[in-house]
């Protein structure tokens, strides 16, 4: 452990957990599963805030969509019929690619939104289906939608409040996750996530997030306009991987240049809203 | 001024009463009591060398603090046997050749314990999933999954504890 942690507190609940970090003015911190603390060089850190004890570890369905408590790990979450039965399996599809087994037994829902790790695949996949965080802090409680959590001073804001729960609503289509990885468990090289609406055979609403780019997942609110109103088909898709490579903002950071990233994300992005388009069609039948 | 604190867990079925130190990883506080079969790799969490069951569930002790596992349930390898008496899938290791340096054994044999808790007759892909985040330096993955094969088999027939 790097951190030179002075006192370890088990909180009882979220006003006793806020109550403590207030005190630490800036110097505290929450745990939950304690992953990404473990590994922080953070040396101004002198407490940490266990609130694994909160009852914060739960899944629950709510009008087709997920609620998930921000201490439930990601194993908890595979192991949840509810969270399986999400969107036609793509919460389980897209957690079942993070990591590895041990790791997923300890990263948990709510670090992995407090953390949002621009190369993580989670946030992409909430960016996708439009999650909404929950959290509490002195004021009271909060609530936004993770994209517009992440576009402002989401740490800072973080620093100070617990997360409590996150929400997944309901969709009518389907979704799918794509990534680009060294090897399986990796992070990603890139990824991305796709919900498609097929009414009539034409796309009726889609929703797409590009990850790892290296910036954290982002919609591509362009591509989602030229896929409305479109037949899902290979036509279209050629048509996607042309104008993803002609558009899409990507960088380069030590895993990948952004001419690989370029010359990727259009086939990724087509094989996936390819897979999205199949599953939306057979969801209808 | 880091405050010592005390906390209770238990560790390979005996309750344990141990001071920690607040940012000690459990890692630190296992080694200290003498389990040295949790092996010190890269202490960031991606080897697996280090892996313990927690509450049945295998997890990094590197990136663990010791104070989390307050009023819980730690298991090591020397939890599941040793030389006289070892564990089934410690024999099948060995019965497979699963063993070189040894270094990454008693990780790759408590991810997969957690695996056969769970799953009685996992396949090579479920095996080679389950042992995904835990590296060999001597590379010798085909008999690590040979030997959980093995196990798995041993198991249905009732070799087992």
């Amino acid at each position: 452990m790097r951190l030179k942690i002075k006192r370890f507190h088990y909180a009882r609940d979220v006003e006793e957990a806020l109550s403590l970090l207030s005190a630490y003015r800036g110097r505290g911190a929450i745990l939950a599963g304690g992953l990404d603390l473990a590994r922080s060089f953070n040396p101004k850190l002198e407490g940490l805030i266990d609130i694994s004890g909160l009852g914060l570890s739960y899944v629950h369905e709510q009008d087709g969509g997920l609620r998930i408590g921000a201490t439930t790990t990601l194993t908890e979450v595979l192991e949840s019929r509810a969270a399986r039965e999400y969107l036609g399996g793509f919460l389980a599809e897209v957690v079942g690619q993070v990591a590895n087994p041990p790791l997923r037994n300890q990263a948990t829902f709510g670090g992995a939104v407090a953390s949002a790790h621009p190369w993580a695949d989670l946030p992409t996949a909430l960016v996708a289906v439009g999650a909404e965080v929950r959290w509490v802090d002195q004021e009271g409680e909060h609530r936004a939608r993770v994209e517009e959590l992440w576009q402002g001073e989401f740490r800072r804001l973080l620093s100070s409040a617990v997360i409590t729960e996150i929400f997944l609503p309901p969709w009518e289509g389907a979704f799918a996750f794509g990534k680009l990885s060294r090897n399986v468990g990796d992070i990603a090289l890139l990824n991305c996530a796709c919900g498609l609406g097929i009414e009539d055979g034409k796309v009726a609403w889609a929703r797409v997030a590009l990850g790892a780019t290296p910036r954290r997942g982002r919609r591509l609110l362009w591509l989602e306009d030229l896929l409305t109103g479109e037949a899902p088909g290979e036509e279209l898709w050629q048509v996607v991987r042309e104008q993803v490579e002609a558009n899409v903002e990507v960088g380069a950071d030590r895993r990948a240049s952004a001419a690989w990233r370029r010359a990727a994300a259009g086939p990724l992005l087509a094989r996936t809203l390819a897979r999205a388009a199949e599953k939306a069609t057979a969801r209808q039948r | 001024m880091q405050e010592a604190m005390k906390i209770y867990f238990e560790l390979n079925g005996e309750q344990r009463y141990v001071e920690i130190e607040p940012g000690e990883s459990l890692l630190s506080l296992l080694r200290r009591l003498g389990m040295k079969s949790v092996k010190s790799g890269c202490e960031t969490g991606d080897c697996g060398a280090c892996t313990v069951l927690l509450n049945g569930r295998a997890v990094r002790s590197c990136t663990t603090f010791a104070a989390q596992v307050r009023g819980k349930r730690v298991t090591t390898l020397e939890g599941l046997g040793d030389v006289d008496d070892p564990h089934p899938l410690q024999e099948a290791f060995v019965e497979a050749g699963a063993v070189q340096c040894g270094f990454c054994t008693p990780g790759m044999i408590l991810v997969a314990y957690e695996l056969l808790s769970k799953n009685g007759a996992p396949t090579p892909q479920e095996v080679r999933a389950a042992i995904s985040g835990n590296l060999c330096r001597c590379t010798g993955y085909v008999k690590i999954v040979d030997a959980v094969l093995l196990a798995a088999q041993w198991k249905r027939e009732g070799k087992w504890r």
